[in-house]
């Protein structure tokens, strides 16, 4: 009798063949049944609470998986892709979930029937590679002669991405409000440009965008109060230094041996802040922006002088300030003058606001003005926050729509012009192929049907009509949300880069592809159990 | 006759397994003579192992002898069999990633890593081997990593094949010496025969530059390996990449660092593309993001103002030197800004961090400034664009300044990078670009192969028939050198000239083909072609209306699937000495393990990255 060779280590979980690739295949499934019901302008939100007991609602499919913690590690390739197609469009997270899992799906009963996962997956590859043709064949593309029209397709596209969030309602406000800052940003278009600055309170409508710059009323000493809260074309210095009296070098020690002299340590001191003070004064300075803090004496001079500060201002907000007002972050107040020119900023006004219960600061009529700032209004902390998530996929696929500008039909039409055209490819070929092809077909029908069910709709009946549609070479017909019917989408409106389908159906595929071709999970014990043990390891006990 | 006693008595070694938690090491001990040395994969016939041999009964109640809880088996049934049982098993594991067609593994490691993998050599080092026997052939594994980069599943697979042949020669009575005696000799006729199948595409070492397309075919084999589908793409790619960097004069030495990659999530695996020069994920400190031309000064210091290293204080002595403190200081760092700027450098890259200061000072005389975090990410700069690091901040010598056609910051997905973009660099960096973790991990180690594979080919240039057709020519070669060769050892050649044809019939295995029909196919195609192997085909075309994936057997030197030479050579040498070491093993003796805490481990502490 041959005992059981053990070559692991003990507490080895291994598991293989044709049911570790369909257990992986539910696993996936499980992941995209919680996140289901998010798809669409008719799709419910999450309240997730997360371990710090934190709540978080959203209906955005990375955000939702990130905070689910997944640890199984086939569905934590799902988060993964969501989390690919966030960094790369930003939005339609959901959706590439939701594909991977019904290509998963719709495969499962082949590698039931025995059917070589090789082959499934090279059909999926060729699958898609067709499939991402034919996007670039229907895209259309939107012209960007017209400025005046060329915002309106942004508009659009802000609107459709809009419309699947929590401020369906307010969408052609807020779309107009992202369309406006992405439109104010250099040609890199740099996210961090645009600042998303939350206060509770207020509704909704009371969000604003600021061509420009706005941050809270920093910590301020004695004196701020003095200040002016107006000024018209100021001129504005951008500090990284402290306006304070402290120590000019950590490690310095003085050692005196005369009174007089230690009376003129003191004055010297002082004048060493007065000097700064001075020079910013002299230069004509009227508003003095630190990354570090400006003390009560500092706050004082200013105020007597009729300048204003603010001390602490957060860095990127800074940043932000020199985009708009121009100068630089100057981190030495010598040789102000020999280039002033280059070294101070502008803007037509700078005013202290009442926000809600806040105050803020505006720069407005910025001269370089390649930065906005919005500000928030809403009810809930969860709520602003979610709020900001949505803009945030609706300024990133501006962003997109801005670089790559060919735009196809959303609200699932895209997606049934896409199976048609695979399914009638598939006809075409002989052998195992066709049927896995035409499973990959049927996969993208996944997206209107879920539209159609998040909106309470008869799926079946909607799907049917659709498929008459483009079979008569409609094209751009999709489900209509608000009469329960089927609509030509493009003319509606409802639109969507072409970027975000192909990277969406590239990385589902891609995902797809990787759990198919894992037949064996071996999962080896954390390190901190027993350590190895060669004799039991030959089973020799 | 006492002689044949006697060699079988010799290689009974008995193995002491010094695995306490401490070392991983395996220490063979001679136990009775205390003859102590390093196990090699050949035999050792020292005066003791004879002296020892003659001693045939064996001490009474041997494990009375040892600490108590030590484990001790011997012969056959208990120990060879056994060793040959671990090392099939070991095999089964990575056997169904074998090829193009191999499917993936995902193992999840010590730490709770994912990884999703068919490379052997990655599976094997996750997954914690601990039995001795099975080790043995995980370590043959690991030094075919060391010395190609490739072909590491194939030394596991034809190793535990050579055992599993050599079980069914043990149980019809043959001794383990005869058997190793035996493989020995096949594997000298094998290293005979292997360059005589060469196929001649007039390759060289000098001339790989311009054999661009055969170059590409070879890397695209050792691709296709791992991530069949994108072996064309990114086959391409390495090439150009390899090429780029090997310089005019091919034969200086290709080193495989020198082709970074640079993993950025998002997108898809087309998407990837190759830039002469370094990529490094970092955003830049100055406010300049965008330098053409550049003239760059290197520095491992931090750009600030220079501190002791003593503990020491400025000791003032009057209000004016108080006054005056901060100015000089000032001064003194615009001085050395400022002679950069006149020595007409326009980007600085720092090893240490950029003083706020300095950073103004620069921002004012138009200066870039890279911040890098690692030494090795500085030291690969400063070649890119051949510079020289300076330790010390100061203006540089003409000699000593680098030029880089481009520097600017781009944004990939959603990561900010800096390119160095320089057309003469002698570094080339690949930007892969995938949607999950998993795959941009699983492309960067096909991409790694191929690169090896590349450093393999300036090192020889001889090419064989891929696909199994290799395989399958010795096989039938060596079966008949076996019928010529008259002692018993033939048996054992025969065996191993049979374990050959493994390699093709697990090709079609994974295929999803019937290996047997496959087989015989190939070796009566033999007779007339040597070049005939397993082929996975894919036409040309997406539009065609035909089933486009064929597996058929056919002239692999047409559809130009190269195997290299210098890989197949130590794959075959050192999955033999695996096998012929479990071979002769006869003995295993565990001592108990020891007590205390786990040693820590701290390899790898000083490598690159």
């Amino acid at each position: 009798m041959q005992p059981m060779i053990i070559i692991l280590k003990e507490g080895t979980d291994s598991s293989q063949g044709k049911s570790q690739i369909l257990s992986n295949i539910s696993a996936c499934q499980a992941v995209a049944e919680a996140i289901r019901t998010t798809l669409g302008p008719r799709g419910m939100d999450k309240l997730i609470v997360d371990n710090r007991g934190k709540p978080t609602i959203s209906n955005d499919g990375a955000t939702i998986l990130k905070l689910l913690e997944i640890v199984h590690p086939a569905a934590r390739t799902l988060v993964d892709i969501a989390k690919s197609q966030d960094a790369e469009v930003g939005d339609g997270t959901t959706s590439v979930v939701l594909l991977t899992a019904e290509i998963l799906k719709n495969t499962k009963t082949f590698i039931e029937d025995g059917m070589h996962s090789t082959i499934i997956i090279r059909a999926i590859r060729k699958a898609t590679a067709l499939t991402i043709k034919k996007i670039k064949e229907i895209a259309v593309n939107i012209k960007s002669n017209d400025a005046e029209e060329h915002r309106a397709l942004l508009e659009k596209c802000a609107c459709t991405t809009l419309s699947s969030k929590l401020i369906a309602r307010q969408r052609d406000f807020f779309a107009k409000m992202v369309v406006d800052a992405v439109l104010m940003l250099d040609e890199l278009l740099p996210l961090n440009m645009i600042g998303i600055k939350k206060v509770t309170g207020g509704s909704l409508e009371d969000s604003r965008l600021i061509a420009g710059v706005a941050f809270k009323k920093t910590f301020s000493y004695a004196g701020f109060e003095m200040q002016r809260k107006k000024y018209l074309k100021p001129i504005i210095a951008l500090l990284n230094i402290e306006l304070e009296l402290k120590a000019e070098r950590d490690n310095a020690e003085i050692r005196l041996d005369n009174v007089d002299e230690y009376q003129k340590i003191v004055d010297a001191e002082w004048s060493i802040l007065y000097n700064k003070l001075e020079k910013l004064y002299k230069a004509g300075v009227k508003v003095v922006l630190s990354k570090l803090p400006i003390g009560d004496v500092a706050t004082q001079y200013f105020a007597d002088r009729e300048m204003f500060c603010a001390g602490r201002v957060q860095e990127d907000d800074l940043k932000r300030t020199q985009k708009a007002c121009g100068g630089t972050i100057i981190t030495t107040v010598e040789n102000l003058h020999e280039q002033s020119q280059h070294v101070f900023g502008t803007c037509d006004i700078l005013e202290e606001v009442q926000i809600g219960s806040e105050r803020y600061n505006f720069f407005t009529g910025c001269p370089k003005a390649q930065t906005a700032t919005m500000i928030l209004r809403g009810g809930a902390e969860q709520f602003i926050d979610e709020v900001e998530r949505s803009l945030h996929d609706a300024i990133m696929i501006v962003r997109r729509a801005v670089k790559n500008d060919s735009i196809v039909a959303g609200g699932g039409a895209i997606e049934m012009a896409l199976s048609r055209t695979l399914r009638d490819y598939s006809r075409t070929i002989p052998g195992k192929e066709q049927l896995i092809i035409a499973a990959y077909a049927k996969a993208f029908e996944v997206i209107p049907r879920q539209l159609c069910e998040n909106a309470g709709f008869d799926a079946t009946n909607i799907l049917n009509k659709l498929r008459q549609k483009h079979f008569e070479n409609h094209i751009w017909f999709g489900v209509d949300i608000i009469h329960e019917d089927v609509h030509d989408n493009f003319t509606a409106a409802v639109w969507e880069p072409a970027v975000v389908k192909i990277n969406a159906i590239t990385a589902a595929s891609e995902a797809a592809c990787l759990i198919l071709s894992v037949d064996e999970t071996i999962k080896v014990p954390k390190s901190s159990a027993e350590p190895s043990n060669a004799a039991k390891a030959m089973n020799m006990t | 006759m006492i002689f044949v006693y006697l060699t079988y008595r010799n290689i009974r070694q008995t193995i002491v397994l010094a695995e306490q938690q401490t070392d991983r090491q395996m220490i063979y001990l001679d136990s009775s003579v205390n003859c102590k040395y390093i196990f090699t994969s050949d035999f050792i016939f020292t005066k003791q192992t004879i002296e020892m041999a003659l001693r045939v009964p064996k001490a009474p109640g041997f494990a009375s002898m040892m600490k108590e809880g030590s484990k001790y088996t011997h012969g056959l049934e208990e120990a060879v069999y056994r060793n040959i049982g671990a090392c099939k098993e070991l095999c089964e594991t990575t056997t169904s990633s074998f090829g193009p067609n191999g499917l993936n593994k995902m193992v999840i490691n010590h730490i709770e890593k994912l990884f999703v993998t068919n490379d052997a050599a990655s599976i094997l080092r996750e997954i914690d081997v601990v039995h001795p026997a099975a080790k043995i052939l995980m370590l043959a594994s690991d030094m075919q990593e060391k010395e190609i980069g490739d072909g590491t599943n194939y030394v596991i697979l034809f190793g535990s094949k050579l055992l599993e042949n050599a079980e069914s020669l043990l149980r019809m009575g043959l001794s383990p010496s005869e058997i190793t005696d035996g493989f020995n000799l096949a594997l000298k006729k094998t290293l005979e025969l292997l360059p005589t199948f060469e196929i001649k595409v007039n390759l060289t070492k000098e001339n790989l530059r311009d054999n661009e397309p055969i170059v590409s075919k070879v890397l695209q084999t050792a691709i296709g390996s791992k991530l069949f589908g994108y072996h064309e793409f990114l086959g391409d790619l390495v090439t150009k990449a390899c090429l780029t960097v090997t310089g005019s004069d091919s034969t200086s030495s290709f080193n495989v660092d020198n082709i970074r990659i640079c993993k950025i999530l998002g997108g898809g695996l087309f998407q990837s593309t190759m830039v002469p020069g370094m990529v490094l994920k970092r955003e830049v400190e100055s406010e300049i993001t965008k330098v053409n031309q550049a003239r760059i000064a290197v520095f491992s210091c931090p750009i600030d103002i220079q501190v002791t290293e003593t503990k020491g204080t400025v000791l003032l002595k009057s209000a004016d030197e108080l006054l005056a403190f901060a100015k000089d200081e000032e001064t003194s760092i615009e001085t050395q800004i400022k002679a950069l700027a006149d020595a007409g450098i326009n980007v600085i890259v720092s090893g240490g961090k950029v003083g706020e200061m300095a950073l103004h000072f620069l921002n004012k005389y138009k200066i870039m400034a890279v911040r890098l975090q690692s030494k090795f990410d500085l030291r690969r700069v400063a070649k890119t664009i051949d510079a020289v690091v300076l330790p010390k901040l100061r203006a540089p010598t003409h000699g000593e300044i680098g030029a880089c056609d481009s520097i600017f910051v781009d944004e990939i997905g959603d990561t900010h990078v800096i390119v160095f973009k320089h057309a003469k660099s002698r570094i080339a960096t690949l930007i892969l670009r995938g949607s999950t973790d998993q795959i941009l991990d699983d492309c960067e180690r096909a991409v790694d192969d191929a690169v090896n594979n590349f450093k393999a080919l300036t090192r020889d240039t001889i090419l064989l028939p891929g696909g199994g057709a290799t395989e399958i020519e010795l096989a039938s070669k060596l079966s008949e050198y076996a019928r010529t060769c008259p002692g018993i050892e033939q048996y054992a050649i025969q065996r191993y000239a049979e374990t050959f044809e493994y390699i093709p019939k697990i090709l079609a295995e994974n295929s999803g083909v019937k290996s047997t029909e496959i087989l015989a196919k190939l070796y009566v195609g033999h007779h007339d072609n040597p070049n005939l192997g397993f082929l996975i085909g894919q036409a040309k075309s997406e539009t065609t209306q035909s089933n486009d994936i064929t597996y058929e057997t056919g002239d692999v030197k047409l559809s130009e699937l190269y195997d290299l030479y210098i890989t197949k050579k130590w794959a075959v040498l050192f999955a033999t000495k695996a096998a012929c070491t479990v071979l002769s093993v006869d003995e295993i003796i565990c001592a108990k393990p020891a007590g205390g805490p786990k040693q820590k481990e701290n390899k790898g502490w000083d490598n690159d990255d």
